[in-house]
């Protein structure tokens, strides 16, 4: 690392054609994204100053009576992703286990590569299958709830759950493997079963990278559009008549993305308060992905020992 | 690295040529159901005239007249009748529409739900399935079984004139939750695929094997079927024109789509498509 | 009873993994099954009619091509000013930390957002209408955090006793960044395109806006009002009328042929994402 120890006697120039042009670079990619947020706050402001705490307070959202509410959709975001979480932290973590603990290394090459591989499946393609297939599964599987059809939260959220499924997969396995093999060769030598193994020494120091890869994968998930899109029924307000009620799961519902990538930005365009709400939306969603993915990185770097 | 370069230069001078020689596209942009016959017409007139067509259908008949109003089309698909509201929305712009055909606007019904025994609803029917005060078909005598209304996008031609009909209004209509369609086969995809559903959608698109239009029934008891020639006699009343629209009179490649629409051939492809011509004619079926 | 633990442990984390490697790989090979019936010379060579009833996807696949390549002509320079400021130019561990958690968030803005900015500021702003050219611009941005990340970690795992040579051999600094640092990152330049691309090919939510549409557009003349057909919006309009067997069958094709696509990319760029693993391990 060039850091670690200066290079000894390095002669700089004043000035650097090199120094300047990567600055130079760097600083273009910086203000694009940097561009990005600004554009959403500034161009946010007419829900600001229309509706101000009461757009990401209100419970509804029709924009032919300029009522614009973001909870419905942010309800649906975390319900979607929690779900998602809820399949596959379990199965990812699960299947870490046998990669990193359990299975030699040949079979843990195979099984990393082919989950590396579908990891990039384009969510299009996830999408489709959603419609086509997973649907109608979901259809009967929800019957005894009466849906009105196979869209639902859940249906989302279970797609989601696949979806994001190899990423957590990927780096809980890099967090376990991460433990030096030297202390599970000891503890097996002094007695301790694989399971012993694993829990006691395995899992408990690499928590903080397992709970960074499921950030990881909540962050991902959050911020998915296409896939959910085409399941979820694009039902607007669809919000939990008790408190904890689980029933809206079995229902249509809307998220932050699903509205972004549908038809209303278009609708949105010329119009300076309704742009202005959608924009608040964007804000709000880079806002959550943000906060999430912030966290699932500094537990990765702590796990890395990236100082 | 000068490899690199090269390419990078390379690159340059095409995007400079590609600027030099740009063509200006005719962009086109709206209602789906309007689109089957512009979109073939296109085809057409790229064919056998070399015209460079753009035909996008993202946001409805509103989304078409938002695009026009902007600038980013020079026509606009409309299925529904030009409103003031679309005028004074963009002051600045010369709205003119022009009308290609007629069409009926049918609400339809999945196969259980036609097969159960409705085949058509009167006015109060429907503004109760809408307000959801009626839940279950058998209250209209059919089967026992939830509706499911998927409700058109509001932007969408079909959805505006169903306001009108329903509530005198869009404006009127009641803010309601629905699970929403947008695109006309959309909603043919989702009323075929889900039991008890209902939908608004134009009744040529339904072809009464996956879906099925309901009749209106009017308020003598005499029911409507939504059949062309009802809607040209106009006893139907959810009939609509299809028209297309630009900003001020119709000018060259505008022009030549215009007037094709409006020829004896144009006028064959709304009557192939299922439509009502300009003249009144339409296909036999 | 601790031999119970284990055993149930075992069977738990086997069966997790069988589940697992069966959805993901029952995935692929739904896609692959039922795609390849349509796959023939015409539906490559073809493009697509009847509103996707019929036809091939001959310009989807040229759309996509563009616009990756576009894409990378866009992020390859900019990744490397960024990986280049983030190991040689910025000075302190904190600033280093920061670039890199900077560039982690980056990595992770929701592609949909892309594609609302594209659309204000290409199609209003610039005034361009739906271009090829903002869809590669904005797909760059989306695949530069991967670019960056991989030459970074390329350029970390050089062996120091090159850069000490070179100093020792009284290189200055923009030398030793031109005739070490740079050609010996190359590979993880490649390897982070590759994987950059395969992410790329596939996005629906960027190129929604502003660069796609879904029929009438081949090959793109000029910038302003040129959209592309491509194929992730190919199969994400069509998905939504899914209904028609004919329609249906196409899909399969279009699914297939992207999936073709990316999983290649991401083939090619596996030999040095894995030796990159391991060696991290091992450094």
């Amino acid at each position: 690392m060039i850091e670690a120890a200066p290079l000894p006697a390095i002669r700089r120039r004043r000035w650097e054609l090199t120094r300047l042009l990567s600055m130079g670079f760097a600083s273009l990619a910086a203000l694009a994204f940097l561009g990005m947020l600004a554009l959403f706050a500034v161009q946010s402001l007419p829900i600001w100053r229309h509706a101000g705490m009461d757009f990401l307070l209100g419970e509804s959202w029709f924009f032919r009576a300029q009522r614009f509410g973001v909870l419905p959709m942010v309800y649906g975001t975390l319900a979607v992703s929690a779900v998602a979480l809820l399949t596959a932290a379990p199965l990812g973590i699960g299947a870490a286990l046998l990669t990193a603990e359990v299975l030699p290394r040949r079979g843990r090459l195979a099984i990393k590569t082919a989950i590396e591989l579908l990891a990039g499946i384009p969510s299009v393609v996830y999408g489709l299958l959603g419609v086509l297939l997973l649907r109608n599964w979901m259809h009967r599987l929800l019957s005894p709830w009466e849906p009105l059809s196979g869209d639902t939260l859940l249906t989302g959220g279970v797609l989601l759950g696949v979806m994001v499924l190899p990423t957590i997969m990927t780096l809980a396995d890099d967090a376990l493997s991460g433990i030096p093999a030297a202390q599970r060769l000891a503890a097996r030598a002094l007695g301790l079963n694989r399971a012993e193994t694993a829990f006691r020494i395995s899992l408990r120091q690499a928590l903080p990278g397992l709970a960074s890869a499921v950030l990881l994968g909540l962050g991902r998930a959050l911020g998915e559009t296409i896939a959910v899109f085409l399941v979820i029924g694009r039902q607007d307000n669809q919000w939990p008549q008790r408190l904890l009620s689980l029933q809206p799961l079995t229902g249509a519902g809307q998220t932050l993305t699903t509205k972004l990538g549908g038809s209303e930005t278009f609708l949105a365009y010329g119009d300076l308060l309704h742009w202005g709400a959608m924009m608040g939306l964007s804000l709000v969603l880079f806002g959550v992905v943000a906060l999430v993915n912030l966290a699932g990185a500094r537990l990765a770097m702590r796990r890395d020992g990236r100082a | 690295m000068l490899r690199t370069g090269k390419l990078l230069l390379t690159f340059g001078c095409l995007l400079a040529a590609g600027l030099a020689f740009a063509a200006k596209p005719l962009r086109i942009n709206g209602s789906t159901t309007v689109n089957p016959v512009v979109a073939e017409a296109a085809e057409i007139l790229r064919a056998e005239r070399g015209l460079t067509i753009h035909v996008d259908t993202q946001g409805g008949s509103s989304g078409g007249i938002a695009a026009l109003g902007d600038g980013r089309a020079e026509i606009a698909m409309i299925s529904r009748p030009l409103e003031d509201e679309d005028r004074t929305r963009y002051p600045k712009a010369h709205f003119q529409p022009i009308r290609i055909g007629s069409d009926a606007v049918a609400l339809v019904v999945s196969r259980d739900v036609w097969v159960g025994g409705v085949h058509s609803l009167s006015k109060a029917e429907v503004q109760g399935i809408y307000e959801g005060r009626i839940r279950s078909w058998r209250e209209l005598g059919g089967s026992e079984r939830r509706i499911v209304f998927f409700n058109k996008e509001p932007g969408r031609g079909t959805w505006e004139v169903f306001a009108h009909w329903a509530y005198g209004d869009p404006q009127k209509a009641p803010l309601v939750n629905l699970p929403e369609v947008g695109a006309n086969e959309e909603a043919l995809n989702k009323v075929a695929s889900t039991q008890g559903a209902i939908s608004q959608l134009s009744s040529s698109w339904a072809d009464g094997k996956r879906v099925f239009a309901l009749g209106i029934k009017k308020e003598d008891g005499k029911v409507v079927q939504p059949a062309l020639t009802a809607v040209r006699d106009g006893s139907y009343p959810l009939a609509r024109p299809l028209q297309v629209v630009t900003d001020g009179p119709p000018r060259g490649e505008s022009k030549a789509l215009v007037d094709f629409l409006l020829s004896p051939r144009g006028q064959a492809l709304v009557e192939k498509h299922g439509y009502l011509a300009v003249s009144g004619k339409a296909a036999a079926r | 009873m601790r031999r119970w633990l284990d055993r149930g442990f075992l069977l738990s984390v086997a069966l997790c993994g069988a589940v697992a490697c069966a959805i993901l790989l029952g995935i692929a090979g739904a896609i692959l099954w039922r795609g390849i019936d349509v796959l023939d010379w015409h539906f490559l060579t073809r493009e697509a009619l009847g509103a996707g009833a019929s036809g091939g996807v001959l310009y989807e696949i040229a759309g996509t091509l563009i616009l990756i390549v576009t894409a990378l002509a866009v992020s390859a320079p900019l990744a490397m000013g960024v990986a280049l400021v983030q190991v040689v130019y910025v000075n302190g561990v904190e600033a280093r930390r920061r670039l890199l958690v900077a560039l982690y968030m980056a990595n992770a803005v929701p592609s949909v957002l892309f594609g609302v900015a594209g659309l204000m500021v290409f199609t209003r702003f610039l005034g361009w209408g739906k271009s090829w050219l903002a869809g590669g611009i904005l797909l760059g941005l989306m695949i530069l955090p991967t670019l960056s990340v991989a030459v970074i970690e390329r350029m970390r795992s050089l062996p120091r006793k090159y850069l000490e040579t070179a100093a020792g051999l009284g290189l200055s600094r923009s030398q030793i960044v031109w005739s070490v640092l740079v050609p010996q990152s190359a590979a993880g330049l490649i390897s982070g395109a590759l994987l950059g691309l395969a992410r790329a090919a596939g996005e629906t939510a960027p190129i929604l806006f502003a660069a796609a549409v879904f029929s009438g557009a081949g090959l793109p003349s000029g910038i302003r009002d040129s959209p592309v057909v491509a194929l992730p919006y190919h199969i994400f309009v069509l998905a939504q009328d899914s209904f028609d067997p004919a329609v249906e069958s196409h899909l399969w094709g279009a699914a297939f042929v992207l999936l073709a696509l990316v999983l290649g990319l991401s083939l090619a760029a596996l030999p040095a994402r894995l030796r990159l693993h391991e060696e991290a391990k091992n450094a």
